[in-house]
């Protein structure tokens, strides 16, 4: 889990051109909207093709989007219990 | 009614931002390809909005602000913008993708940001400006065009100011496309020799130039915008002479009156004939420079014509690197900028110090 969530963060920066942020500036249970990292729904999209690019995971209800992007953390256990060989 | 140029913003392949001594350290440029000369946008965009801003987004979006700051305008009451390519590096982006992924899988900024309106829409929403937000793609007239809606808009009375800015950026992927129809010169040049040499080609440039127009003298103007007007695929060079004639009867003025004509030599023989045409004829009696070896060959490189005219006028000094001769002797007050692109779209503006 603890691998997971540090990838997600890597990838999150990168698929979200997040120039000034590393890794280790975001926290595993910070929001990722709004108030947290600020992202938008633009970022939402981009987060959900980043889900089905590198984890082959297609959010398949878009209500369950609050939900699963609310952290990294929320990310990674959605991961996880769609993709259980990835820990 | 007239009108005037309030306040410019320029980021062109010279040291134009943050408005430097005008032109006093010219930047040479070796190849065929002048890329503009950038700021650190971090000082002028939130760095949360950068992010999803490719070059061209940042260059309009800061030089826009750059004008808005000069001329004290915190949100004008329009905005027009011009773009011939729009936003290629988004454009080049979303296109590579859609190949590489077999059309599956793609990423919605490159695609939400390549769109021409992109740079008029960032910056109403930085500013929060629900104004009137046009943006004009129409080849070599798209920046005459948008300047012909602010002035419309302007005389009409539908608001007291405009920002209007022209501006292309050169990609990669676009700077090979039109090396390869042979729009560029196959051998380097420095740009400074664009002139000097006879030979196919010019060379590619790129910028965003925006300008304040408003309808009510602010007494620290920098010139006032007398007319403009464009014409297409002209028969020959005697249509082309009546339409710059006819032009400037419209604006009851005679060609010797003229000051100085800026035009648009692009260093590709076949290009420059009109102009050597017309100097010949209508203007041979008017002392003319030319700018392209400063800003390079875009579409809308009429805007960088305009700044280097406006800031003429304020200045009262021609920069040395343009060569005026100054034969006339006469101080500057009346500029033509007379432009034409591969004989196809022609266009004239005429300014006058306030």
């Amino acid at each position: 889990m603890d691998k997971l969530i540090q990838d997600l963060k890597v990838q999150i920066i990168a698929q979200l051109n997040l120039q000034d942020l590393k890794p280790e500036d975001i926290g595993d249970d910070q929001p990722l909207f709004v108030e947290g990292l600020g992202l938008d729904s633009i970022d939402a999209l981009e987060l959900i093709v980043l889900l089905q690019k590198q984890y082959k995971i297609k959010l398949s209800n878009a209500e369950d989007g609050p939900k699963v992007f609310r952290s990294v953390r929320t990310m990674a256990e959605y991961i996880m219990e769609h993709q259980p060989q990835i820990s | 009614m007239k009108l005037y140029i309030r306040a410019t913003g320029n980021i062109s392949p010279q040291k134009t931002f943050g408005h430097p001594a005008f032109l006093t350290q010219p930047v040479e440029h070796f190849g065929n390809r002048l890329n503009a000369v950038e700021p650190d946008y971090k000082s002028f965009i939130d760095v949360k909005q950068i992010r999803r801003m490719s070059r061209i987004i940042k260059m309009g979006v800061a030089a826009a602000m750059e004008c808005l700051q000069e001329a004290g305008v915190e949100i004008p009451g329009a905005i027009v913008t011009g773009t011939a390519y729009g936003c290629l590096e988004d454009t080049g982006i979303f296109l590579t993708k859609i190949v590489e992924q077999h059309e599956e899988l793609l990423a919605p900024t490159a695609f939400i940001q390549s769109t021409h309106n992109t740079v008029g829409a960032q910056i109403a929403l930085l500013l929060h400006c629900n104004g009137y937000n046009n943006v004009f793609v129409h080849r070599g007239f798209s920046f005459e065009s948008a300047m012909l809606d602010a002035m419309l808009l302007l005389k009409e009375g539908e608001t007291d100011n405009v920002l209007v800015g022209g501006l292309d950026e050169i990609t990669g992927i676009s700077h090979a496309i039109l090396t390869r129809f042979g729009l560029y010169k196959r051998e380097p040049v420095a740009n400074f020799d664009l002139f000097t040499r006879s030979s196919k080609g010019t060379i590619a440039g790129e910028g965003a130039a925006f300008f304040l127009l408003a309808s009510q003298s602010s007494l620290n103007d920098y010139a006032q915008l007398d007319g403009l007007t464009s014409f297409y695929k002209p028969a020959d060079i005697k249509e082309t002479e009546n339409h710059i004639l006819s032009f400037l009867s419209i604006q009851s003025i005679l060609p010797a009156e003229i000051d100085l004509v800026i035009t648009g030599r692009n260093g590709n023989v076949k290009d420059d004939r009109v102009y050597d045409s017309l100097e010949q004829s209508v203007f041979k009696h008017i002392d003319s420079v030319n700018y392209k070896q400063l800003c390079g060959e875009y579409p809308t490189s009429v805007s960088f014509a305009l700044w280097l005219a406006a800031n003429i006028l304020k200045s009262g000094t021609v920069p040395a690197i343009l060569g005026y001769s100054g034969n006339k002797g006469n101080e500057i007050k009346k500029i033509l900028i007379y432009h034409q692109a591969q004989n196809i779209h022609h266009s004239l503006l005429l300014i006058s110090a306030c």
